[in-house]
């Protein structure tokens, strides 16, 4: 994957306080919020915060995906759009992620670098369990638009993480319709 | 004052953010990201609108102490940075101006456009934010709300007041406690975030 191939318009409001990258408003938040963020969203009582992270990012990127797509018509194949998703989630700052091995069907995606392995090691330091929740939901929403599917069309699972000593992060990636 | 806000806001709004070769953002000591602020509204209000009025309350309050710790670390990795000792410094002649400074290296994350009605030193910071993201989308999704939505300026606001005017870093976090006393989702014409101890 080659990041740089891809170009993704930020335009800076200085009298707002306004952040437009491609059409939509995007903020700029520092590791510490993000993991509080995180932890709270774990540690919701009643409520399976972690299926709300994933499906918000899913949803969010779902609607964003598009409007970038229609600004650059010169992505047009599966493949490049693949290319596309992982240089935005490069620009936004997650890490480096191969989309290369996905199909309409699914398939396996790697991530070798996270955001929030970095951030979350920085903070509170080394846990048990994977964290790439925003990842697997991101990588749902934009395979959606890739493959011309509806919304929640994909269920993404985090099988490796570089949280726990793994090489990569690895997600698995399979047709919604496709699980119990 | 006389702080040149402008040219803080330039100085720190110009120019690609550092990345090591892994693609992750490092700057003033932290790891950055950008996302969407739909993103922000949407996770944190189906939260709050699932639970109830208390447990959003405290659902808010644990975010308000992530952001407190997110400001706290951010503000100070920015006013100990070289960037920060040859151009802003320079300007900073009280207390007070260091308080301007902050706001306005704020003023480049994206977040809205915070202003500084009131400063009182040492005792109370009134700020003013005109065009949050997330109280429009309140209204436009559930309607006027029966508390501010603001956590995350009541929290740069009360991190201000603690770098500035309480214990030497790392020991001043918590010295102030913000409220915001008006909010545009509750139906106000703008959002008012006051800091006192």
């Amino acid at each position: 994957m080659n990041p740089s191939k891809f170009t993704f318009k930020k335009v800076f409001y200085p009298t707002a306080n306004q952040i437009e990258l491609e059409g939509s408003l995007v903020s700029l938040h520092c590791h510490h919020f993000n993991c509080g963020l995180l932890k709270v969203f774990e540690e919701l009582k009643g409520i399976d915060g972690i299926s709300l992270l994933e499906k918000t990012a899913e949803e969010v990127f779902y609607q964003f995906f598009p409007s970038y797509l229609c600004r650059h018509p010169e992505i047009n194949t599966p493949a490049q759009k693949l290319e596309a998703a992982a240089a935005l989630y490069h620009f936004l700052g997650y890490g480096l992620l191969d989309l290369g091995a996905l199909t309409p069907k699914g398939g396996k995606a790697k991530a070798y670098s996270s955001y929030y392995v970095t951030a979350w090691l920085a903070k509170y330091g080394r846990r048990s369990q994977k964290i790439c929740y925003f990842t697997c939901g991101f990588l749902a929403g934009v395979l959606a638009v890739i493959f011309e599917r509806p919304l929640f069309s994909y269920r993404v699972i985090e099988q490796k993480c570089l949280m726990l000593g793994d090489d990569y992060c690895e997600f698995l990636v399979k047709e919604a319709s496709q699980c119990p | 004052m006389s702080l040149d806000t402008t040219k803080i806001i330039k100085i720190f709004s110009s120019g690609d953010l550092p990345r090591d070769h892994k693609g992750i953002i490092g700057v003033f000591g932290i790891y950055a990201a950008y996302n969407l602020n739909e993103f922000f509204y949407k996770v944190v209000s189906r939260a709050l609108m699932k639970v109830s009025p208390e447990e959003a309350a405290q659902i808010e309050t644990q975010l308000y102490e992530a952001v407190l710790e997110c400001a706290y670390q951010t503000f100070h990795g920015a006013r100990t940075s070289l960037t920060w000792e040859q151009e802003v410094s320079p300007m900073i002649r009280s207390p007070e101006e260091e308080i301007e400074a902050l706001v306005a290296f704020t003023n480049v994350f994206g977040i809205g456009f915070l202003e500084i009605k009131e400063l009182i030193p040492g005792k109370r910071l009134v700020i003013q934010v005109g065009n949050a993201y997330d109280p429009k989308r309140y209204l436009e999704e559930y309607g006027p709300q029966p508390v501010g939505r603001c956590y995350m300026f009541r929290a740069c606001t009360a991190s201000y007041m603690d770098l500035v005017y309480g214990p030497p870093f790392p020991r001043g976090k918590g010295t102030f406690r913000c409220q915001e006393v008006r909010c545009r989702s509750m139906g106000d014409p703008y959002c008012e975030f006051v800091a006192e101890r």
